[in-house]
C-alpha cells in the first residue's frame, strides 16, 4: 500500500507540475477547455439554440448570462487524480490503459454536466450557483474519480488484491 | 490478500447510493457548523503562519468561517501620510468541502467506529485545510498586490515559484485528494470486499 500511495503521489505531483507549465497550457490545457465549452453548447443546443460558445465561455444569448470554464472547473485535475491512481495501481497495463479510456471518459462526462448544470443554476439564483460551483460539484467529480477507480480495481483479476503494506 | 469480511459481496452501486443519500446531509452539517468546525483550523492556521512566516504575518483573526490573516506589509497612499497594512481574507469553506464528502463516503461504508474515524479525519485533514489558506494568503501577498508593496515581502524568484505551486496544488488537489486518500486509507478491508465482489 506504502509504495502504491508513494508512486499515486509521485505521478500527481509531476503531471500537475507539467499542467501548470505555459506549454501544457498553451497546447493541452486552453485548446481542452475550449472544447469542453463547445461540447456543452453543442448539447445545450438541441434544447436552447440561443446558447453560444466562445472560447472557455458558455453564454446565454437571450438573457446574456455567462460561465467561464477556469482552472479546476475543466475537469483536468480530476484526470490527472485518476491517471495517477490507475498507474500506480499494480494491474497489466492493457487493463491500466482499457480504465483510463473509460473512466477519462467517465471523469469528462460527469464534468460536462457540471458545466451545464451549473450555467443553468446560474440563472436561476446565483447563490445556489455559488454553493454547487464551489463545494459540492468539486466534491462530486471527485467521488466520481473514486467510484471509477472502485469499479475498475473490481473488474481486475483477482490475482491483484490492493498492494500489501509496505 | 483478500479479507472476506462482513461486506464482502457489497455491490459498488449500493454503496454510492448510500453516499448519495448520506451526501446532503454532511454538506447541511459541515455548512451550519462551519464557524464551530472553523476554530481548530483558524488555531492552526494561525499558530502555522505567525511561526512560519512571522516576518510577514501580524495578525490572524476569525470571523466565522473567514479568517482575516493581516500582514505586516506597508501600503501608503500617494501625496498623503495616510498608511495601513494589507490583510487577506481566506475562507475555510474553500478547502474543507473534502470533509461532508468524507463524512458521507465513512457513513456509506458502514464500519466499525465510524464516529472515531469522522474525528480522526477531520484533525488528519486540518493540516491540508491549513496549507490552502496560508498558501492562498501568500499568493495573496506576493501575485494580487502591487509590486511596491510585494517587494517588502523579500520573497526570491524561486520562492515565488514555490508560493505558486503550493496555491495551486493546495486549491485544485488537496481539498478533495487528501479526503479520499484518507478514505482509501482507512477502508482498506472494505476495499478488498470490493475487489472480491463480482455480483
Amino acid at each position: 500500500m506504502g509504495r502504491f500511495f508513494l508512486t499515486f503521489l509521485l505521478v500527481q505531483a509531476v503531471l500537475f507540475g507539467a499542467e501548470l507549465t505555459p506549454w501544457a497550457q498553451r497546447w493541452f490545457v486552453t485548446p481542452w477547455t475550449d472544447t469542453l465549452a463547445a461540447i456543452s453548447a453543442g448539447i445545450v443546443k438541441v434544447f436552447d439554440p440561443q446558447v453560444i460558445a466562445a472560447g472557455k465561455v458558455l453564454q446565454s444569448g437571450s438573457n446574456g448570462f455567462a460561465v467561464s470554464i477556469e482552472a479546476g472547473c475543466n475537469g483536468v485535475e480530476a484526470t490527472i487524480v485518476l491517471i495517477a491512481a490507475m498507474l500506480a495501481f499494480p494491474a497489466p497495463w492493457k487493463r491500466k490503459l482499457v480504465g483510463l479510456a473509460i473512466g477519462i471518459v467517465a471523469v469528462q462526462g460527469l464534468n460536462i454536466i457540471r458545466v451545464i448544470s451549473l450555467f443553468y443554476l446560474g440563472q436561476w439564483n446565483f447563490d445556489a450557483f455559488e454553493f454547487a460551483h464551489l463545494y459540492v460539484w468539486q466534491a462530486l467529480i471527485m467521488l466520481d474519480v473514486l467510484v471509477v477507480w472502485l469499479l475498475w480495481v473490481r473488474t481486475l483479476p483477482r490475482a491483484a488484491p490492493l498492494p500489501a503494506p509496505a | 490478500m483478500i479479507v472476506a469480511g462482513p461486506m464482502r459481496g457489497t455491490p459498488v452501486g449500493r454503496f454510492v447510493l448510500r453516499v448519495a443519500a448520506w451526501l446532503p446531509a454532511a454538506f447541511v452539517v459541515w455548512y451550519l457548523a462551519g464557524p464551530v468546525l472553523a476554530w481548530p483550523i483558524a488555531l492552526l492556521t494561525s499558530a502555522v503562519a505567525r511561526f512560519a512566516f512571522s516576518d510577514v504575518v501580524q495578525a490572524v483573526e476569525q470571523h466565522g468561517h473567514v479568517l482575516t490573516i493581516v500582514s505586516t506589509l506597508k501600503t501608503t497612499i500617494a501625496n498623503t501620510t495616510s498608511a495601513g497594512v494589507i490583510s487577506v481574507d481566506v475562507d475555510i469553506l474553500l478547502y474543507s468541502f473534502g470533509l461532508p464528502m468524507l463524512a458521507a463516503l465513512i457513513l456509506a461504508a458502514r464500519q466499525p467506529h465510524a464516529a472515531r474515524r469522522l474525528i480522526l479525519a477531520y484533525f488528519v485533514l486540518a493540516p491540508f485545510v491549513t496549507w490552502g489558506l496560508v498558501a492562498e494568503f501568500l499568493k495573496h501577498l506576493v501575485f494580487d498586490t502591487p509590486l511596491g508593496i510585494a517587494a517588502q515581502a523579500g520573497f526570491s524568484p524561486l520562492q515565488r515559484e514555490v508560493i505558486a505551486f503550493a496555491y495551486q496544488f493546495g486549491s485544485l488537489i488537496l481539498p478533495s485528494v487528501a479526503p479520499a486518500v484518507f478514505w482509501v486509507l482507512t477502508h482498506r478491508r472494505f476495499l478488498e470486499s470490493f475487489a472480491g465482489d463480482r455480483t
